[in-house]
């Protein structure tokens, strides 16, 4: 048992820090967010330079190696920073497929680009009520070729500019993974502004031919890939989650040890001061149950409780920090001039993607319901 | 990171749950079912717990030159979770909290007879800190102790001294200095056996168990048993703190309930069909106590092996004390819907569930977000420990 992290790890974590706050004080923030997509190109390729796109890509790929837990720090720091960077959907969904199950081929053609930062890939995990890429409703017919791909996914990061789109889709034989290129003719892209304010869109695809060369995985392969591919990213939005609970807290314990009201700083009444210390309390839990996922997911030990108990966390911890953070700053915390409200967007859409804390209730509960039957027998 | 037990410390968990399984005999569980004997104290459980001392379970975390085994925080904090999960009333306070500090300070004649006693599981120790007026504000104890010659002559009454109807001593904190410019500073620590003329109890009979009210008439204690320096009781207290909180909130004993209500809901049969698992709000309530388990054991694991490396950091050991606490409670109420009215029936009438443990607990449990420190004063040390926000006052 060891919660720290090796001293690679930390260096590239602080890294990470260091880069992210040089490129996210509010003013560039601003600009970026007058961009249609809300990417910050500059930041993005500060951090290829720096190694960091490659944490969890291979050394002969053109990463550094350092693995799925390293990866999730960044994550940390991008939600601490709420850094118009998208690592969620490309390095862990897209990138971290790829790395375990795609062919070489393809790892060799799509990885060493991603780490460079001279290739976006990014990843359509969710349809319509459904953010399970294990059961998707798109469908997949086999073609002379290749396949042929039609059906919906939703609020797509970067659908516009990357090169290809990791999803999956339903055939006669099971599913199978593929990379579509948002570029080929049956793909309409529908633009959608969400939560955040950032531009996502939805992805039509009707009869897309996909070429063999992009199919990553059929049958239990692809089973698999999408399995991992659903926990890896839940795991890694409770990473994001982490950074920015703890930030907002923190801005919200500095803000009310300096506002004052009735003579005094709001953080000397109790009532106060309470609220921000629940805060602490949830944001340490959720460390724990989010460092725990991730590590299982590192040593690729079973993980599904875990993964789902962290997002449970997640969903819950994003909402009740948020809130309270907003509510002890009054008007100043929903102030476009002030930090906070980005932090609050950011910890709704974060709850609401890849499963809700009530939905992953549920589906924790069947699965407690199932492994007690069949202990009764 | 890696946030597992090693295979070694997996086999150490597996050895001390397969012992606790021979200590908790038909006896005991029959011996657990008089209200007078739920906490420990009866003639079977003083067998068991001598036992376990010839067995060499007990002081495993202590010093090699005590007879320990010195085991890591890690270790010792897995033998204590499988000893509180298997219903043992296993007396924590004494052989974790106050032998080492009476160990480490202690005249050499009382060291013996003390430690060595509690060694052999046949010394039981009694914590006296709190008094009518003093609880969070223990500082402001008045319970006094006066030199005379080579004695001192105690008075005063002392609060909720649980396990006093049956312990050998009452680890005791008087004031010896009332003129103290800090009332922290006068006071000093004391072993006063409890067969000691001047000593007398009442019981007090609470919401969960029974504890006492006990009482110190000119009791003439000879100096060999203070403990420690005159006027240095304080420390001796405050690190004896927190250590308790390590063994009032472990993983297992709560774990050990979802279980049970786990596999009796998979047994029963809901009113419409089916079994009672298989009800959506069954599972609910399921899920979110293991959501809320899992934190628990994590915490636990962190600050053990937070404590193997150095001091513990306040504001975690605060955020431990005031979840675990809160959590305890709300899973006893999420697990008592489950089981409905049949979760009310005790532990000795008929169609009790799981021996009535849960309704008890929660009787227990009402004690638990104050005692060993109220959560407001926690919430307070992590705003300003843990954030640098202003001290509240």
């Amino acid at each position: 048992m060891n919660f720290t992290i090796s001293e690679e790890q930390q260096s590239a974590q602080q890294l990470a820090q260091q880069i992210l706050s040089d490129f996210t004080d509010v003013d560039k923030l601003k600009v970026i967010e007058q961009q249609q997509e809300n990417f910050d190109t500059g930041l993005w390729q500060a951090l290829a330079k720096a190694g960091l796109l490659g944490l969890d890509i291979a050394e002969d790929q053109g990463g550094i190696g350092l693995g799925f837990y390293s990866l999730t720090t960044l994550c940390e720091e991008v939600g601490r920073t709420v850094a118009p960077v998208p690592v969620v959907p490309v390095l862990v969904s897209a990138a971290g497929t790829l790395r375990r199950f795609a062919s070489n081929t393809q790892q060799d053609q799509w990885l060493p680009g991603i780490a460079s930062g001279t290739t976006l890939i990014s990843a359509a995990l969710e349809e319509y009520n459904n953010d399970d890429p294990t059961t998707p409703s798109c469908s997949a017919q086999k073609m002379e070729g290749g396949y042929s791909i039609s059906g919906t996914k939703i609020c797509v990061s970067q659908a516009p500019s990357a090169a290809r789109i990791l999803l999956s889709a339903q055939t006669d034989e099971g599913i199978l993974v593929a990379l579509v290129d948002p570029r080929a003719a049956g793909v309409t892209l529908n633009a959608q502004t969400v939560t955040t304010g950032e531009t996502r869109h939805e992805l039509v695809m009707a009869k897309v031919q996909v070429p063999a060369e992009d199919i990553v995985a059929t049958g239990s392969e692809a089973l698999a890939a999408m399995d991992w591919a659903h926990l890896a990213t839940r795991t890694a939005l409770a990473a994001m989650a982490v950074g920015l609970c703890d930030k907002m807290m923190r801005i919200t314990g500095q803000y009310t040890s300096e506002r004052e009201q009735f003579g005094r700083p709001i953080a000397t009444f109790q009532a106060v001061s309470h609220r921000v210390a629940d805060c602490y309390i949830d944001v340490e839990c959720l460390r724990l149950v989010t460092q725990q996922a991730a590590s299982l997911m590192n040593e690729g030990h079973p993980a599904r409780d875990a993964v789902q108990i962290a997002k449970i966390w997640c969903g819950n911890v994003t909402h009740r920090v948020s809130q309270a953070s907003q509510h002890c700053h009054g008007g100043t915390g929903v102030d476009r001039d002030y930090p906070l409200f980005r932090y609050c967007q950011w910890a709704r859409q974060i709850e609401l993607t890849s499963g809700s804390s009530a939905q992953l209730t549920g589906e924790l509960g069947q699965t407690i319901c199932a492994e007690y039957l069949s202990k009764a027998g | 990171m890696n946030i597992e037990l090693t295979a070694q410390q997996k086999g150490l968990q597996q050895e001390v749950r397969e012992y606790m399984k021979t200590v908790m005999t038909p006896e005991l569980l029959e011996e657990l079912k008089i209200p007078e004997f739920k906490e420990g104290g009866g003639p079977e459980f003083r067998k068991q717990y001598a036992r376990m001392g010839a067995d060499g379970w007990i002081g495993l975390s202590w010093s090699k030159e005590l007879g320990g085994k010195e085991l890591s925080h890690i270790e010792q904090y897995i033998f204590t979770d499988e000893v509180v999960r298997s219903g043992f009333a296993y007396p924590f306070l004494t052989t974790e909290s106050t032998t080492p500090v009476i160990a480490a300070n202690a005249n050499a004649e009382v060291r013996e007879e003390v430690v060595g006693g509690v060694k052999q599981g046949k010394v039981v120790i009694a914590i006296g800190y709190s008094e009518p007026n003093a609880g969070t504000d223990l500082a402001s104890l008045t319970t006094k102790a006066v030199r005379d010659g080579d004695d001192w002559i105690i008075n005063g009454q002392k609060m909720w001294t649980s396990l006093a109807n049956y312990a050998d001593y009452v680890w005791l904190a008087a004031r010896t200095d009332p003129d103290a410019t800090k009332k922290h500073k006068g006071l000093t620590m004391f072993l006063v056996p409890t067969n000691i003329e001047g000593f007398s109890l009442t019981p007090v009979h609470t919401l969960g168990v029974r504890t006492n009210a006990t009482y110190y008439s000119d009791v003439r204690l000879p100096d060999k048993y203070r403990v420690g320096e005159v006027n240095a009781g304080w420390k001796l207290i405050t690190g004896q703190l927190n250590i308790e909180r390590l063994s009032l909130f472990t993983h297992g004993q709560v774990d050990s309930l979802y279980q049970g209500v786990c596999e009796w809901a998979a047994q029963t049969a809901a009113p419409k069909g089916g079994k009672l698992i298989e009800q959506p709000w069954v599972q609910h309530n399921l899920a979110t106590v293991k959501s809320g388990l899992e934190v628990v054991k994590l915490i636990c694991w962190k600050q053990v092996w937070a404590m193997d490396q150095g001091p513990l950091n306040m504001a975690d050991a605060s955020v431990a004390k005031v979840y675990s606490s809160e959590f305890f409670v709300e899973l006893y109420r999420l697990l008592l819907e489950v089981m409905g009215q049949a979760g009310t029936i005790a532990a000795d009438s008929p169609g009790a569930v799981l021996r009535g443990r849960i309704e008890f607990r929660w009787r227990v449990g009402a004690v638990l977000t104050f005692g060993g420190g109220a959560n407001e004063v926690q919430r307070d040390i992590i705003a300003m420990a843990g954030l640098w926000m202003p001290r509240t006052r």
